[in-house]
């Protein structure tokens, strides 16, 4: 796509400079070398002399943010997604956070590798060989290689979470070795040709096992197969359901309840989840449920929630740190003890910056806390 | 048509006031938006026409199935009637005039403002009753958290006193270090004298009106230049994306807003507003001229609410058959500005879009005399 087909796409030329996506931008709060509107004005007048050469193009964390406040409802993360695939095509390749690592990985599963995904799942609960119902597990197991030993989080406590949730509401899912990464990050990084390679293989197996409807935790994950996996796809004809939908439904139907848990608790809306699927009244619902619990909001909260400082293993920066820290300050204000989370990256990422400074604030996993205390 | 009960026979009140001045039950002024309280008998507003009082029947004890009649008896005139019933009046017209006007955009509707959560954001036409010698706080520039504190002052008075009777030490010193620090808090913010005037809510904007309500930009104009007036310490500071002073003298107006006044415009339009801890609101944006992101410290926040459609157009256009525009004003035809897409109906003013009270006027004469051409020709103007 050219520049000028993304200034189409995303109908940049509607803006008036008004500088409300500037003012939202949570990076842009923090350092004053990026702007999303002077993002779109240099390319908008021909100030730029190659828009693909310039740096901020990485440090966009295309929560959305500008987008959901934009007057003239200019889609900048899609510009962002667009540049940085022009940008790849060209050469560029931006800053990966984490030594590459996770793009190594994620590159690697375009492959035809043999992994092991599933042994946790057989410890962890009941899965089936086929079936309806498929259980998009994502990139947990990789995060987990990375993370468990050097700072201690188990974040295989969210699909373990989820999958015992799931049995106990009656459902036995297909988790499957041959998954792949959903591509999301690659994605995000420019790196359209492996991410369309993911989507293909992670498309074929779930069909192959004949699942009607794939449900999922992670909110990357969900988006990534209900946005743009069409882009490359085409329709699928499979449902793409989360988690917390499907579970609050069952909820309210009196499926199941929960054991009573002291404490005052916010939630962290992810920015996939929350302000760009809309799902930000299921999770609550849940919590609410819980009995003794009491669910607080941050300054933040919905459809204006912080991003957790990084997107995509892209961009970590003192700037990232910062943008964690004042949300852990917002939780603090708020009164909660707990701050849940509800996407692995937003644990992992506000873990990081409580690892830096003395806050009496613990982080827990949704799925985690949800199946701990639920009850049939 | 429908003429709802005022239970209060027109013909004889003479609005003395009495019967509000006996009424014991007090009820929030929905025309100073809850800001202080009228009686569950009351005149809208002082200059409302026809000048006669009208019982609230969900707040009044009588239609409560409780014992009062105060202000029957009260009433020298004769003029309260509890049984007073809902009437419909068929009337014969040769011509009919929409003129419904607008309403208000409902800020809240746009969270990152906090509208409705945070007490010191309010929209331009409570600062209008704020500014007003008529209004709940007689022009004097108190902000809702401080009329909020003084409230629970007069509250915690009480409490006080009875904890002191009942010797609940432990409510007493509570409800005094409330009262302390309530008290410290509305002597420091007695008037709120930096004021933030944030333009284009609600319009300009492709999420909910795309048009300009266009007479924004003159009554935040006004409003700031009043406040000075009033408050010779007052800041006001203007954010904006275009300010559109179009009309006679308006641009002279708005320098002299600058050169007189001393008010401040900054090209930027808001991002959000959070509050501190003492309820001062703090707005962010990008100052557009300088390219950088700030953010400043408020004692009030006005929001320009966009001019939107009343809600309750669709069933009259439908019962009428006009048509309506993409934004839900009356249509009307551009070479003939009062006429809507039925011959013999007329609309002006605010329901067939933004207008300021010059034009409104205007068109209000405007289309009396276009209904005066249909009656006094036979309907004959219309085959013209």
């Amino acid at each position: 796509m050219t520049i000028s087909e993304i200034v189409n796409r995303t109908q940049a030329y509607y803006c008036l400079d008004c500088g409300i996506c500037t003012g939202s931008c949570p990076v842009s709060r923090v350092t004053q070398d990026f702007s999303p509107r002077l993002m779109v004005e240099k390319v908008l007048i021909e100030e730029a002399e190659n828009p693909y050469d310039d740096v901020n193009i990485w440090s966009c964390l295309s929560c959305g943010q500008c987008s959901a406040r934009c007057p003239s409802k200019i889609d900048y993360p899609e510009f962002v997604r667009q540049v940085r695939k022009a940008a790849v095509t060209e050469g560029h390749s931006g800053v990966p956070a984490h030594r590459g690592l996770f793009q190594g990985v994620m590159r690697l599963q375009t492959l035809d590798v043999k992994q092991n995904k599933t042994d946790w799942a057989r410890e962890a609960g009941k899965i089936a060989e086929s079936g309806d119902t498929y259980y998009f597990v994502g990139c947990a197991p990789y995060f987990d290689v990375e993370f468990r030993e050097d700072w201690a989080i188990d974040v295989m406590e969210g699909p373990r979470g989820v999958l015992k949730a799931l049995n106990a509401i009656g459902i036995e899912p297909v988790v499957h070795d041959d998954e792949r990464c959903c591509g999301h990050d690659l994605m995000w990084n420019g790196d359209y040709e492996n991410f369309a390679k993911l989507a293909r293989l992670n498309v074929d197996l779930i069909k192959s096992l004949g699942c009607k409807r794939v449900v999922f935790q992670c909110p990357e994950g969900y988006q990534t197969f209900k946005k743009y996996y069409p882009e490359v796809i085409g329709e699928v004809d499979f449902e793409v359901v989360h988690f917390y939908e499907l579970l609050a439904k069952e909820f309210e139907r009196g499926r199941f309840g929960f054991e009573p848990l002291d404490g005052v608790y916010t939630f962290h809306d992810p920015c996939r989840l929350g302000r760009q699927a809309g799902i930000m009244d299921a999770p609550r619902a849940l919590l609410q449920g819980v009995p003794g619990l009491k669910l607080i909001e941050m300054e933040h909260n919905r459809e204006n929630g912080i991003c957790c400082g990084t997107s995509a293993w892209m961009s970590c920066s003192s700037c990232s740190k910062e943008i964690q820290k004042s949300r852990l300050r917002e939780a603090i204000a708020s009164g909660a003890g707990h701050l849940v989370t509800a996407c692995s990256k937003c644990r992992l990422h506000l873990n990081c910056a409580l690892r830096d400074v003395e806050m009496d604030l613990k982080i827990v996993d949704l799925n985690d806390l949800l199946a701990r205390s639920l009850k049939v | 048509m429908r003429q709802k009960p005022r239970y209060v026979e027109a013909s004889r009140c003479t609005a003395c006031g009495a019967c509000a001045e006996k009424c014991p039950t007090k009820v929030p002024n929905e025309f100073n938006f809850g800001l202080d309280e009228h009686k569950a008998i009351y005149k809208d507003y002082a200059q409302g026409i026809p000048s006669v009082y009208t019982i609230d029947p969900t707040h009044c004890r009588i239609f409560q199935g409780k014992k009062c009649g105060v202000c029957a008896k009260t009433c020298q005139a004769k003029a309260i009637d509890y049984e007073q019933k809902e009437k419909f009046v068929d009337l014969n017209v040769a011509a009919v005039i929409i003129s419904t006007g607008y309403e208000l955009f409902d800020a809240t509707r746009i969270s990152e403002y906090g509208y409705g959560r945070l007490p010191n954001v309010i929209s331009a036409l409570e600062m209008e009753r704020l500014l007003s010698a008529g209004g709940p706080t007689k022009g004097h520039l108190t902000r809702p958290s401080t009329i909020r504190a003084e409230a629970r002052v007069r509250e915690l008075a009480k409490r006080i006193k009875k904890a002191e009777t009942d010797q609940d030490m432990e409510n007493l010193g509570r409800f005094q270090a409330e009262l302390k620090w309530l008290e410290a808090q509305i002597h420091k913010h007695h008037t709120a004298t930096k004021l933030g005037f944030i333009q284009c809510v609600g319009s300009r904007d492709f999420r909910f009106h795309k048009y300009c309500s266009s007479f924004c930009c003159m009554h935040s104009i006004k409003e700031a230049i009043i406040a000075k007036e009033h408050e010779p310490q007052t800041e006001s500071y203007i954010f904006y994306m275009d300010l559109r002073t179009v009309g006679k003298g308006f641009e002279e107006y708005k320098v002299r807003g600058e050169k007189v006044s001393g008010l401040k415009y900054v090209r930027g339009r808001v991002a959000e507003i959070l509050e501190d801890d003492e309820h001062n609101p703090i707005v962010y944006y990008e100052d557009t001229e300088e390219r950088r992101v700030k953010s400043m410290t408020l004692d009030m926040v006005i929001l320009a609410t966009a001019c939107s459609a009343p809600k309750g157009v669709n069933p009259l256009a439908e019962m009428l058959g006009v048509e309506l525009d993409e934004n839900n004003f009356i249509k009307t035809h551009p070479n003939r500005p009062l006429d809507t897409s039925v011959p013999g109906i007329f609309s002006c003013g605010c329901a067939q879009g933004p207008l300021d009270i010059p034009e409104s006027v205007a068109q209000a004469s405007s289309a009396a005399a276009r209904a005066a051409e249909v009656v006094m020709t036979g309907g004959l103007a219309l085959a013209m």
